[in-house]
């Protein structure tokens, strides 16, 4: 497979700063979890039944898994990957060997999901030291986790792939990354917003990503829930693909 | 699949984007082992033909087959044979010297092993051997480009293309490179180059077409497009306003072809000794003359016009 040759390419690179990436990659979340636990946690009240019988830490930490992840894999399919298409030509460099576009968009594309699950394995650990996890099943979040911020990385992917400057992702940051993440149930359940706002919000990915993971983790999760959000996931990320490669196509052999 | 010598074939080659037309149905032959070259002005469309050469564009229309193969169907099997120096770096700034050729040659497949040995090999022949592990974005643009040739060899490829590969080098680093492409040729790897060079173009190519908006307008060795589009001496003469004159008036039937620039007169003649002294002994006064021989950048100028395409 010639796309395992553009993640060894990544690999090599981020193996030159792993030290400082695992660093942050664990200390972040531990920051994180103890600071809201006892910070923002301490301010909720914990008799209120809106978080599914779990703490707040519980609550939120679950949302943040998926979160994190979209936001994660969304920069790394902004700047970064512009980088390689149109400042370092990196791609155009890969295309004059055997590799072919579509070698180049999975191995980035695969490089992304290493990248994902190198930031929530250890987030995942610290959550299940603050013993927020009653069962070994909860393991399936990262994959669930994994797979949301993929879906965002295939996006941001495909939007890359036909821009030439970043002045977009200015605006994709703060227009639709940023209320994402304010509004898909991160913070406090999609309930409390209006009924059209929870319509809304029950058509992003993020918020099924945080279902699925807070269904297999802190609540109960029906079968047909689950498969609900399995399926909406993964169509948004086979939609993200098929875009990808054509944008990227487009660009790469014009 | 018989060989005749023919590494590329193209005919009738058409690129547009969209409804710009970047290469307007040109046809060309590169025989194996040859150095062939492509001139012509910004924009006359060599990096948009030598794109599709290097199998990263496909043709719109046209025929273009490369050591055999067709360049969409086979493009991973030309590619595994060729090489490529683009036009503009593209260098990995993020890895060093020596991991910029490894990397190229896992790319490549080749082997852990065998590369090692060639990449040592290659860093000697572009000179690069003590910068093997610095970071490229130490380099000088002159360094730049040799890691970029190296880069282009290490999967020994018989043909290799280059795209204005000494555009912006300082004599030294020019001589460095014409020096390694003229020892490639002897060892048979065929060169397909573009350049603004005339130069680099009289030295190192074999055979040469000329390009102009998008069209192939002449072809020829540097030699047989002199002699086939020029004059074998240029006289270039400055002149007052009324020597000026006096000379329109007398010139015509003297040379074949005389050109008015706003600071020089160029004669075209066969014989520029005597046409100076046929002039002088006219009466006319020339403020400087030189006589010179003829070169391909005559050619080039009276084939693409000396206005800025722009
Ligand atoms: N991807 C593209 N989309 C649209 N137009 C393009 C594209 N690539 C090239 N062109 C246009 O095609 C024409 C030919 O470009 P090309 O790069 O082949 O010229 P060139 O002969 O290499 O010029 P230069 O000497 O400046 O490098 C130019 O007008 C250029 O703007
Ligand atoms: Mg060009």
């Amino acid at each position: 497979m010639n796309a395992t040759k553009v993640v060894r390419r990544n690999a090599l690179v981020f193996w030159r700063g792993w030290r400082s990436s695992m660093f942050l990659s664990v200390l972040g979340p531990v920051l994180f979890l103890t600071a809201m636990g006892l910070g923002l946690g301490s301010l909720v009240d914990p008799n209120v039944q809106a978080f599914g019988g779990a703490s707040y830490i519980a609550f939120f930490a679950t949302g943040m898994l998926a979160a994190n992840c979209m936001q994660s894999a969304a920069f790394s399919a902004s700047y970064p990957m512009m980088s390689k298409l149109t400042w370092q030509r990196n791609y155009e460099a890969m295309l004059a060997t055997p590799l072919e576009v579509r070698d180049i968009y999975f191995g980035e594309l695969a490089w992304i999901g290493v990248t994902l699950a190198q930031q929530t394995i250890p987030f995942f650990a610290v959550m299940a030291l603050f013993g927020i996890f009653d069962s070994p099943l909860a393991v399936l979040a990262i994959p669930a986790a994994v797979l949301t911020g993929l879906g965002f990385g295939a996006a941001v992917m495909a939007l890359t792939a036909t821009l030439k400057t970043d002045e977009a992702y200015t605006w994709l940051f703060r227009f639709v990354v940023t209320p994402l993440f304010l509004l898909s149930g991160t913070f406090f359940p999609i309930n409390d917003l209006p009924v059209w706002g929870v319509a809304a919000a029950q058509l992003t990915p993020l918020y099924h990503g945080i279902e699925l993971i807070r269904g297999m983790t802190i609540s109960n999760l029906t079968l047909v829930a689950g498969l609900t959000h399995l399926t909406y996931l993964l169509l948004f990320l086979a939609v993200g693909i098929v875009i990808g490669v054509r944008n990227l196509t487009h660009r790469l052999v014009p | 699949m018989p060989d005749d010598g023919v590494l590329i074939h193209a005919a009738g080659l058409i690129k547009r984007f969209g409804d710009f037309v970047a290469v307007d149905g040109i046809d060309f032959e590169v025989r194996r082992g040859e150095a062939f070259g492509f001139l012509g002005p910004n924009g006359a469309g060599k990096t948009s033909t030598m794109r599709m050469i290097g199998c990263t564009s496909a043709p719109t229309d046209g025929l273009l087959s490369v050591i055999d193969m067709d360049t969409v169907a086979e493009s991973t099997q030309i590619k595994s044979r060729i090489g490529v120096v683009p036009q503009i770096d593209n260098l990995d700034i993020e890895l060093s010297v020596r991991e910029n050729l490894e990397m190229y040659a896992r790319y490549f497949d080749i082997s852990r092993f065998e590369a090692a040995e060639r990449i040592d090999e290659l860093l000697e022949f572009v000179q690069l051997a003590e910068k093997a592990k610095d970071r490229v974005e130490s380099l000088s643009g002159g360094m730049k480009r040799r890691l970029v040739i190296a880069r282009a060899l290490v999967n020994r490829p018989e043909l290799l293309l280059l795209d204005e590969p000494t555009t912006g080098l300082d004599p030294q680093a020019r001589h460095l490179v014409w020096d390694r492409l003229y020892r490639l040729k002897q060892r048979g790897v065929t060169l397909v180059i573009t350049t603004h060079y005339m130069d680099e173009a009289e030295q190192l190519c074999d055979r040469l077409v000329v390009m102009d908006k998008a069209e192939i307008v002449a072809e020829g060795s540097p030699r047989e497009l002199i002699v086939g589009y020029c004059t074998r001496d240029v006289v270039e003469l400055r002149l007052s306003d009324a020597n000026r004159e006096r000379l329109k008036g007398s010139v015509d039937g003297l040379v074949e072809r005389v050109e008015w620039l706003p600071d020089r007169v160029l004669l075209y003649t066969e014989t520029g000794e005597a046409t100076l002294a046929a002039i002088q002994d006219g009466g006319i006064h020339t403020e400087t003359a030189l006589v010179r021989r003829s070169s391909l950048e005559d050619v080039f100028l009276l084939l693409t016009g000396r206005t800025l395409v722009e």
